[in-house]
């Protein structure tokens, strides 16, 4: 069987992963549309689609609630699912938000970390942020137990093993070790440099201080007081994350180009999952150019007389030659894919044509999503 | 536009999305900065390890070392570039591990949001200046992508905004005077011809002119695949299709003694579909750059040969040239 039929027969959870720009948000769209159209209710949490996939989905902003796509939206895309499609955009920011409203004790210690200088720095750009988030959406998504399937889509990660790392990055940050045994002493110093007692600690804040400047200290120093008692419920909330991710119900799709380090990356990428306890479902190959045929045989000469002549000898000319082109590509393509067959069992992945037409609306997606279970 | 006048900055820095192949073009500058007789130094800031591979050098590292004839090659890495920073700053020769430690570098990042950006501009720096190490004519910086990029450069005028007096102001200063001199550097962002790259190229743009105010050359729109057929050819090629006359192409095929298979027709057929679709495409959003810039554009072929290598980087090399000279 296909794997990604196999996949939809069998999971509740999808995650698409892979490294920039190779097709993660249309795979997943596409994904959770065609098991919508199977007759599933599923809901797809997209990161950063492409403006008119957004609005082929009925998302004009970010939401942190998924939207059903309508009815509507379908019948002019000429298509009908026996089930539903619901799509979000994740809104990091406000997910982080909301959590600190959960494990917050009092209504004054939300107030003081949401209104945060540090906080404010931090909850967007801290490094691990969106990925966390999208896990903790993911996470809550999953417990209402509305949906048949989850498919979530993943943020554009330089090398796609970031993806794994991420969540774990920003609760070490946030519970490190190294910062409280520094901060610690200077809260309770009063922010006074000189009553930290302790030589290292005092000398590293010395340094930070005069690299960044006192403030921004003062401003750390009060987020991490705030945010004491409340890593317990981070920490809990990154196991149980774990524990789905690692769960039956879950499997991850890579997502790779035919190029050949995207596909070195992608299987390296595919091994490490199951190293990790994570079940690798299917690889993507997305964007394979179309094959028609064998090449041509074209001797030169042939070519140069078809150049000279009339009629439609010069135009069959640059047929050819445009023919030829594509063959260096599909060859290239070929001698990876092969390289891929040695490394991941056929069964274990799909080819996905780089199609004629961009796959930005509902019916680019039918296209690619009959290709998945196709190829 | 002259070679000399397009490589007077010394500081190039490409940047674009994920994917879009700033590695490919930033290599590619480096070989027409070197083929015109510049010492050339390359830094890749994502460790990613592509840039070496591109030129058949294994690793590199926060040291440049030389990966072809005039070209080389380096990481820079925040921890090392920390350690170099306060051992130049404060003659910390040997600072405790806890300074260069992962976990104090993502808290200085996070504490300063932009420190880290500024240890690798500072990096940058030091590498113009040529105090120490070897000297370069163009320094080649294959940056992080967009939106990072945009926090990236605008690091410093954020630091010598919070920061308002001591070494670290002054020093953010001239990070920003480097940046903002078009004599001493420029941007060059790359994009392929698709909506998403395209729509954030713009808005990078934007920031980069009235945000930080750096000089920003010409965009590099790569990978658009090449005009094999005219307009009136894909005329006549639907003509053909459409009157279901494919065996007009046989007939001049036999002219010089080609024997084409129904198959061969389909694939011709079909490849020429391809291009044409794909071009059409590439084409009305290279109209969407166009409208959105005042920068001129350079486009750079789609390599039917592509794959990691030199080859491959030099064509896109002459396509720079060839481009450049144009303007
Ligand atoms: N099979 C395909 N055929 C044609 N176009 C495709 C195909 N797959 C994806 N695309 C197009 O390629 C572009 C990139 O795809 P997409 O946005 O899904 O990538 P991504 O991995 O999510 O990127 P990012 O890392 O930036 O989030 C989009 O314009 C999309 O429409
Ligand atoms: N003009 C081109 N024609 C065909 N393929 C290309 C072209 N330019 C780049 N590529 C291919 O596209 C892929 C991405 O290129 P590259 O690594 O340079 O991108 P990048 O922007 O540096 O990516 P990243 O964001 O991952 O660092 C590579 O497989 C490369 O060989
Ligand atoms: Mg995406
Ligand atoms: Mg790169």
């Amino acid at each position: 069987m296909n794997p990604i039929g196999e996949i939809l027969s069998s999971k509740e959870i999808i995650v698409c992963a892979g490294s920039g720009g190779v097709g993660k948000t249309t795979t997943s769209a596409a994904i959770a549309l065609r098991a919508a159209m199977e007759g599933k209710k599923a809901a797809v949490l997209t990161i950063d689609p492409a403006k008119r996939l957004a609005s082929s989905l009925g998302l004009k902003e970010l939401s942190n609630e998924p939207r059903k796509v309508s009815v509507r939206k379908f019948t002019a895309a000429g298509i009908e699912p026996k089930g539903e499609l619901w799509a979000m955009m994740l809104d990091t920011k406000s997910t982080f938000d909301s959590i600190v409203e959960r494990y917050a004790s009092t209504e004054e210690q939300v107030e003081k970390i949401l209104n945060n200088r540090f906080y404010r720095n931090i909850s967007g750009t801290l490094s691990g942020t969106q990925e966390y988030m999208a896990m903790e959406k993911l996470y809550e998504l999953y417990a209402d137990g509305d949906y048949d399937l989850i498919v979530i889509d993943t943020p554009p990660t330089r090398n796609a093993l970031d993806f794994l790392d991420a969540p774990n990055r920003m609760t070490d940050f946030l519970d490190s070790k190294v910062l409280k045994w520094f901060l610690i002493p200077y809260m309770k110093a009063g922010g006074g440099l000189f009553k930290v007692a302790n030589v290292a600690a005092s000398t590293f804040l010395r340094l930070v201080k005069k690299i960044v400047g006192a403030e921004v200290l003062d401003d750390t120093a009060e987020f991490f007081a705030n945010l004491e008692g409340m890593y317990d419920g981070f920490k809990q909330r990154a196991r149980d994350v774990a524990h789905l991710l690692q769960s039956d119900a879950t499997t991850f799709i890579v997502v790779t180009s035919p190029a050949e380090e995207s596909v070195d990356e992608a299987t390296f990428f595919a091994t490490r999952l199951n190293g990790s306890g994570l079940h690798f479902g299917a690889l993507v190959v997305n964007r394979v150019h179309p094959r028609w045929g064998d090449e041509i045989e074209v001797r030169d000469r042939q070519l140069a007389r078809l150049q000279q002549s009339d009629g439609d000898g010069p135009l069959l000319a640059k047929l050819i030659f445009n023919e030829r082109a594509f063959r260096k590509v599909t060859t290239l393509e070929d001698r990876n894919l092969n390289s891929l067959a040695r490394k991941v069992p056929r069964h274990r992945w799909v080819r996905v044509p780089y199609l004629e037409q961009e796959a930005v609306d509902l019916s680019g997606l039918v296209l690619i999503g009959d290709q998945l279970i196709a190829g | 536009m002259h070679l000399d006048e397009f490589l007077a900055p010394k500081i190039l820095i490409v940047s674009g999305k994920g994917g879009v192949g700033k590695t490919t073009v930033a290599a590619a500058l480096a070989v027409v900065a070197a083929r015109h007789g510049h010492r050339v130094c390359i830094a890749e800031v994502d460790r990613k390890g592509t840039m070496p591979k591109l030129f058949g050098a294994t690793d590199i590292d926060y040291k440049p070392r030389e990966m072809s004839p005039g070209i080389y090659g380096m990481s820079i890495v925040p921890d090392e570039a920390l350690a170099e920073y306060l051992d130049v700053q404060y003659h910390m020769k040997r600072v405790s591990r806890v300074f260069t430690s992962s976990h104090f570098v993502d808290y200085i990042t996070a504490t300063a949001p932009g420190l880290k950006d500024i240890l690798v501009l500072g990096k940058i720096w030091y590498l113009e200046q040529g105090r120490t190490g070897p000297q370069f004519d163009t320094i080649i910086l294959d940056a992080p992508a967009a939106g990072h990029m945009l926090t990236f450069l605008s690091a410093p005028m954020g630091l010598s905004d919070a920061v308002r007096a001591g070494p670290l102001h002054r020093q953010a200063d001239w990070l920003v005077q480097m940046l903002r001199d078009p004599r001493r550097a420029r941007v060059h962002l790359v994009t392929l011809a698709e909506e998403m790259p395209i729509s954030e190229t713009l808005e990078t743009m934007e920031v980069l002119h009235n945000r930080i105010q750096i000089d920003t050359g010409p965009v590099f729109a790569n990978a658009v695949y090449p005009a094999h057929l005219t307009t009136a050819d894909v005329k006549r090629m639907d003509e053909i299709l459409d009157d279901g006359a494919l065996d007009e192409l046989t007939t001049a095929a036999e002219a010089v003694g080609l024997r084409l298979e129904d198959e061969d027709l389909q694939a011709l057929a079909g490849y020429a579909r391809f291009i044409t679709a794909r071009r059409a495409i590439q084409v009305k959003h290279l109209r969407k750059l166009k409208q959105g810039t005042q920068d001129p554009i350079v486009e750079l072929p789609f390599l039917f040969t592509a794959g990691l290598a030199l080859p491959g980087v030099e064509e896109i090399a002459d396509s720079i040239e060839e481009g450049v000279a144009k303007l």
